[in-house]
């Protein structure tokens, strides 16, 4: 019965233009039991990883998706014609940093942070839909409210925000950019 | 980056005040937590003074941490009966945005790394349409969204020249009506299709704003089928209405 779900639940991931949860695997495969599903999910992960194919399941915002691999990279841009990636300006990461680890957060509170100020570079992230506007604050002015948005986890391949860079990755940096210094 | 002259450095380098401070106190080797406030504001001041390209709007926000600094150094001279230490440092207020602001660097050289890693895992773009059904995953458009669209559009009629033809008044209330009318008889309505419709400007935006007045009635809702999909119009009393909770 396993084989048979796990065919299933990859039908539903191949199909699925977002990163698909296991909530909702669950709640469309409602007449399989919870407990099979927990099982043949995996199991199909572990199919993917084991075979060497041009594509993989990736988990990424809370769900999976079907990527190619990194290493065909350079074939699959010839395909679709795209010589250089577009990539986001150190003022836009700056920016996204500030609203990942601070949201919900305001623009005077992003750009008292890097003390700079942010609107143009918001207006940049909120078009890209890294960020999005949750509502308005409760103090004067009623100033906007920011948060990342699903597409921003799945832009940096992460599951969560708990994903995001720990306290100790950053003190790792850091500290390496002290010891370049002293060399 | 030139090292023969002091600080050739272009503006555009930093991308703040803080980036600037962060710098000059690692080439300094000094304590971020026990700066000396005059040796880094004459390197500070140094530099603003040595930058060859001067980008006025940057201009300020540099000059106000110039003041910040000097500010600082005027409080750190002035004789108290007990030594500054701790919470009633000058220096505290700066430092902490300067750790702070270290981190977020460092966090973001993290995220440029990902990003890079990212760029290579490839995933499918478009899907074939789905079958209308009632299971569309529907997205309720915020009002960002409605006029990042409009102004889409009215860019787009720009384009086509408009032409205004005078003496014909558009009443929000008229319009409102109009389009419930319309939305009765076929029920749901492509916001970018209503809109290339109009006849003149002053029409779009009296249609626009119409629209957004039934949205805040409650009257009907602007939904998405999906992310970067057109936006559509639904009446809200049809069987879309009562499927919300």
């Amino acid at each position: 019965m396993t084989t048979g779900l796990k065919d299933i639940i990859e039908s539903l991931i191949f199909i699925s233009l977002e990163p698909l949860s296991l909530e909702k695997i669950k709640e469309v495969l409602s007449d399989f039991p919870a407990a099979e599903i927990d099982q043949a999910l995996p199991d199909l992960l572990q199919t993917y990883a084991a075979q060497e194919r041009g594509i993989q399941i990736i988990q990424t915002a809370g769900g999976y998706v079907f990527s190619t691999r990194p290493e065909f990279d350079p074939w699959v841009r010839r395909l679709l014609k795209i010589d250089k990636k577009s990539r986001l300006s150190t003022p836009a990461l700056e920016t996204l940093s500030v609203i990942a680890y601070h949201q919900p957060i305001t623009l005077s509170e992003i750009s008292a942070l890097r003390n700079v100020d942010s609107s143009y570079t918001l207006k940049t992230l909120l078009q890209k839909k890294l960020i999005k506007i949750v509502g308005r604050k409760n103090s004067p002015g009623k100033p906007l409210i920011y948060r990342t948005t699903e597409r921003f986890l799945t832009y940096f391949g992460l599951n969560s925000l708990d994903d995001l860079p720990t306290e100790e990755e950053i003190s790792k940096i850091l500290g390496e950019e002290k010891n370049l210094e002293q060399k | 980056m030139e090292t023969s002259e002091s600080y050739q450095v272009r503006l555009e380098v930093f991308e703040g005040p803080l980036d600037l401070l962060l710098f000059l106190i690692r080439k300094k080797k000094i304590d971020i937590h026990n700066i000396p406030i005059a040796v880094i504001t004459r390197e500070y001041v140094d530099y603003l003074e040595h930058k060859d390209k001067i980008n006025l709007d940057r201009e300020a926000e540099f000059l106000l941490m110039a003041a910040l600094l000097i500010y600082i150094k005027s409080q750190m001279l002035l004789p108290r009966e007990e030594p500054l230490e701790g919470e009633g440092d000058p220096r505290r207020f700066l430092v902490n945005q300067l750790v702070e602001y270290q981190k977020i660097k460092a966090a973001s050289t993290i995220l440029k790394e990902k990003e890079e890693e990212q760029s290579s895992f490839w995933r499918r773009e478009v899907l074939p349409p789905l079958a209308d059904s009632d299971e569309v995953d529907i997205i309720e458009v915020s009002l960002f969204d409605l006029a990042e669209t409009f102004f889409t559009l009215m860019k787009r009629k720009e384009a086509e020249n408009f032409r205004v033809i005078r003496g014909k008044n558009y009443s929000l209330e008229n319009k409102m009506k109009e389009i419930i009318a319309a939305l009765e008889e076929k029920s749901v309505l492509d916001f970018l299709e209503y809109f290339s419709q109009q006849e003149t400007l002053e029409e779009a935006i009296v249609s626009f704003f119409s629209l957004l007045e039934l949205i805040k009635a409650r009257l009907v809702m602007a939904v998405q089928e999906q992310l970067f999909h057109s936006i559509k119009v639904w009446l809200r009393k049809g069987p879309l209405a009562r499927k919300e909770r």
